[in-house]
C-alpha cells in the first residue's frame, strides 16, 4: 500500500506542467504613457500586428500629436525594442488601421483618413507613397495576404447605399503599390449598413466575413473567392441565430468578426455573440474550408460563462496552428485571454498571459502567429478606466 | 374623398410605410430628441437638467418592444422630453464620442466600460451629471414614469429609489 501511495505521489510530482502559452517579458511600443494620450486598437478584423521573415510590425491609432493619427513601429529579429514610431496617416484625422505581412520584411498598411481609405507599403523602415483605395465615403478597412497576392476590403457609402469593396493589389521591388482590381463584393447595394468586414487569404482562396443588418438585426455573413477576388460566392450566414421569443425577436446579436487563415486551406472566424442571453457576449467561432464554415463553437471555457467577453482577435499559420484572443473581466478588471485547440481538437482551457493580466486593465488584444508557432501579442494597458493608455508587446510560445 | 377611397389611401400609405427601410443605424425611439452621449452630457451640465442615458442595440428584441409599447405613450414622451436631456448609445456602434476625461472612444467601448450586459439599459443622472441608478430590461410605462418622478422631482436627494417606489 505504501509503495502504491508513494508511486502515486511521485507521479503527481513529476507530472509535466499543463500545456499552454509561455510569454516573454513585455516590451513597450509607441509614445510613453502620459495624461491625455489614448491609443486605440479597434480596426476591422483586429489585425494590428504582423510578422514578415522575423520582423514584427505593429500599427495603431493614438492622439499624442493632438489629432488622432495612425502610427507604425517595427522590431527586427535582433532588436530588443521596437523602432521609433512613424506616422503613416497625413490627414486631419485617421482611425481604425490594419496591417498584413507581404514577405521579405515588407508590410501593407491601411486606415481610414478623413472619410476615405488609404494604403501604404512599409519596408526597411520606410513607408511607401500613400495610395487612395476608396472612391466614395469609406471606412472599416481590413487586409490579407497570401504569397505574392494581397487584398483589401472596406465598406463604402454612396448616398444611402452601402457596399463592400474588394481590391487586389501588388507591390514591386521598390515598394510601390499598384491596384490590380477593385470592385464591389456584390452587384446589389444595401440600404442598411454593412460593417466591420474581415478578410483572410490562403492558397485555397479569399474569405470575407462582415456584419449585415438587412434582416432587422445584425447577422454575420461570409463569402469566398477561389479566383483571386475575381468573383465571390453568394453570401452565407456565419453565425447560428435564434428568433422565436415574440413578434419583436429577429435573432440574437453578433458583432466584430475576426478571420485568419491556417494550414493550407482553412480559416478560423471568431466573433462576439449574445446568444447566451443576459450575460453579455460570448466568443464564438467557426472553422472553414473549401469555401464554407462548419458549426459554431463556443471558444471560452465555463469559467467565463457568466460574464461578457470583448474584442476577439484571431491568428493562424501554415503549420496548422491557430489561436483566439479576447478580453474579459472575470478577475475583476479586464485581462487578455487566449485559447487554441488542444490535441483532441477541442478548445483548450482559457489562459491569461501573466504579462497581460493583473492589476489595472489589459484589453484590446491583437495577435499574429509566425511559422515557428510563436504567438505575437499586442494589447492596451491602463491603470484604471479613465487613465491614459500604453501599448505593449510580448511573444509567446506554446509549450 | 369618400370612405372607401380614404380607406384605400391609408392602406396604400401603410403598405408604403411598411416597405420603407428601417433607419439605417441602430436608433432610439422615434419622436424623441436623443443625443450622442457627449453632446447630451454637455447639454445636461449647461442646462442643469438631469440626463437619461439609454443603451440600446440594433435588432435588440426588448428595445423594439419598448419602442412599440412604451415610448409611444404620448404622456411619457412629454414627460421624458421636458424633464431630461436624453442620450442614446448603440452598444455595437463604432460611432466616436468624447468622454469627460478627454478620451476619444466608441459607443461600443463606452458600453463595455460601463459593463452593460444587455439592452435596453437605462442610467439616470442627476443635474450634476452623477449616475443615480441603472435599470436593465423591459420597463413599463408606469415604471418609466415613476423613475422620471423620482429624478425630476428631486426625490433622489433625500430617499433611495427603493424607498420611493415602496411608497406607491
Amino acid at each position: 500500500m505504501k509503495t502504491l501511495t508513494c508511486t502515486l505521489l511521485l507521479g503527481m510530482l513529476i507530472q509535466p506542467a499543463a500545456a499552454g502559452w509561455k510569454f516573454d517579458h513585455k516590451t513597450s511600443i509607441g509614445p510613453a504613457q502620459r495624461p491625455g494620450v489614448f491609443h486605440h486598437l479597434e480596426g476591422a478584423g483586429r489585425k494590428h500586428i504582423a510578422v514578415s521573415d522575423g520582423t514584427i510590425a505593429a500599427i495603431w491609432e493614438d492622439d499624442h500629436s493632438s489629432d488622432p493619427q495612425v502610427f507604425v513601429a517595427i522590431k527586427n529579429p535582433r532588436d530588443q525594442q521596437f523602432s521609433a514610431m512613424q506616422m503613416v496617416s497625413s490627414g486631419e484625422e485617421a482611425y481604425e488601421p490594419a496591417i498584413t505581412a507581404l514577405g521579405k520584411r515588407r508590410f501593407a498598411l491601411a486606415w481610414e483618413q478623413d472619410g476615405a481609405v488609404y494604403m501604404r507599403s512599409f519596408s526597411n523602415g520606410q513607408a511607401g507613397k500613400p495610395l487612395l483605395l476608396s472612391e466614395h465615403s469609406a471606412s472599416h478597412v481590413s487586409l490579407a495576404s497570401s504569397g505574392e497576392d494581397f487584398y483589401a476590403v472596406w465598406r463604402q457609402q454612396q448616398q444611402r447605399n452601402w457596399r463592400l469593396i474588394v481590391a487586389r493589389l501588388k507591390i514591386n521591388d521598390t515598394g510601390t503599390l499598384s491596384l490590380l482590381t477593385r470592385h464591389p463584393l456584390e452587384d446589389r447595394q444595401y440600404q442598411h449598413p454593412v460593417l466591420y468586414p474581415s478578410i483572410a487569404a490562403n492558397s485555397s482562396g479569399i474569405m470575407l466575413a462582415w456584419e449585415d443588418r438587412e434582416s432587422g438585426h445584425t447577422r454575420l455573413k461570409y463569402s469566398f473567392s477561389d479566383d483571386k477576388a475575381g468573383s465571390f460566392s453568394s453570401p452565407q450566414n456565419l453565425n447560428e441565430f435564434f428568433s422565436n421569443r415574440n413578434q419583436y425577436d429577429k435573432g440574437s446579436g453578433v458583432t466584430r468578426v475576426s478571420l485568419a487563415p491556417f494550414g493550407e486551406d482553412e480559416f478560423i472566424a471568431a466573433w462576439m455573440d449574445k446568444r447566451r442571453g443576459g450575460v453579455g457576449y460570448g466568443i464564438y467561432t467557426a472553422i472553414g474550408s473549401e469555401g464554407s464554415f462548419g458549426p459554431n463553437e463556443k471558444a471560452h471555457g465555463e469559467k467565463g460563462d457568466q460574464l461578457p467577453h470583448y474584442n476577439p482577435s484571431t491568428a493562424g499559420n501554415r503549420a496548422g496552428k491557430f489561436a483566439v484572443a479576447w478580453d474579459d473581466f472575470r478577475m475583476g478588471n479586464a485581462d487578455v485571454w487566449i485559447t487554441t485547440y488542444n490535441e483532441d481538437d477541442e478548445w483548450s482551457e482559457d489562459q491569461s498571459p501573466a504579462v497581460a493580466s493583473g492589476s489595472g486593465e489589459q484589453a484590446y488584444p491583437s495577435i499574429a502567429l509566425d511559422e515557428h508557432n510563436n504567438l505575437h501579442l499586442i494589447w492596451l494597458q491602463r491603470s484604471s478606466p479613465d487613465a491614459p493608455t500604453r501599448l505593449w508587446y510580448s511573444k509567446g510560445r506554446f509549450d | 374623398m369618400n370612405m372607401l377611397s380614404r380607406l384605400h389611401f391609408f392602406t396604400v400609405l401603410l403598405c408604403f410605410m411598411t416597405w420603407l427601410p428601417a433607419p439605417a443605424l441602430a436608433a432610439p425611439p422615434r419622436g424623441y430628441d436623443f443625443l450622442a452621449f457627449d453632446k447630451a452630457l454637455n447639454k445636461s451640465a449647461a442646462e442643469q437638467k438631469p440626463m437619461l442615458l439609454y443603451f440600446g442595440r440594433y435588432g435588440c428584441t426588448t428595445c423594439r418592444k419598448m419602442h412599440q409599447e412604451v415610448f409611444t405613450d404620448p404622456a411619457l414622451r412629454e414627460e421624458l422630453s421636458s424633464d431630461f436631456i436624453l442620450a442614446y448609445v448603440d452598444t455595437e456602434s463604432g460611432k466616436r464620442i468624447r468622454l469627460p476625461n478627454g478620451e476619444r472612444t466608441t459607443e461600443m467601448a463606452f458600453a463595455a466600460r460601463n459593463r452593460i450586459l444587455g439592452t435596453p439599459t437605462f442610467i439616470y443622472f442627476s443635474t450634476e451629471q452623477k449616475p443615480l441608478f441603472k435599470r436593465a430590461g423591459f420597463q413599463s410605462i408606469e415604471q418609466m414614469k415613476r423613475y422620471d418622478e423620482y429624478v425630476a422631482s428631486g426625490h433622489y436627494k433625500n430617499q433611495t429609489l427603493k424607498a420611493f417606489l415602496g411608497q406607491s
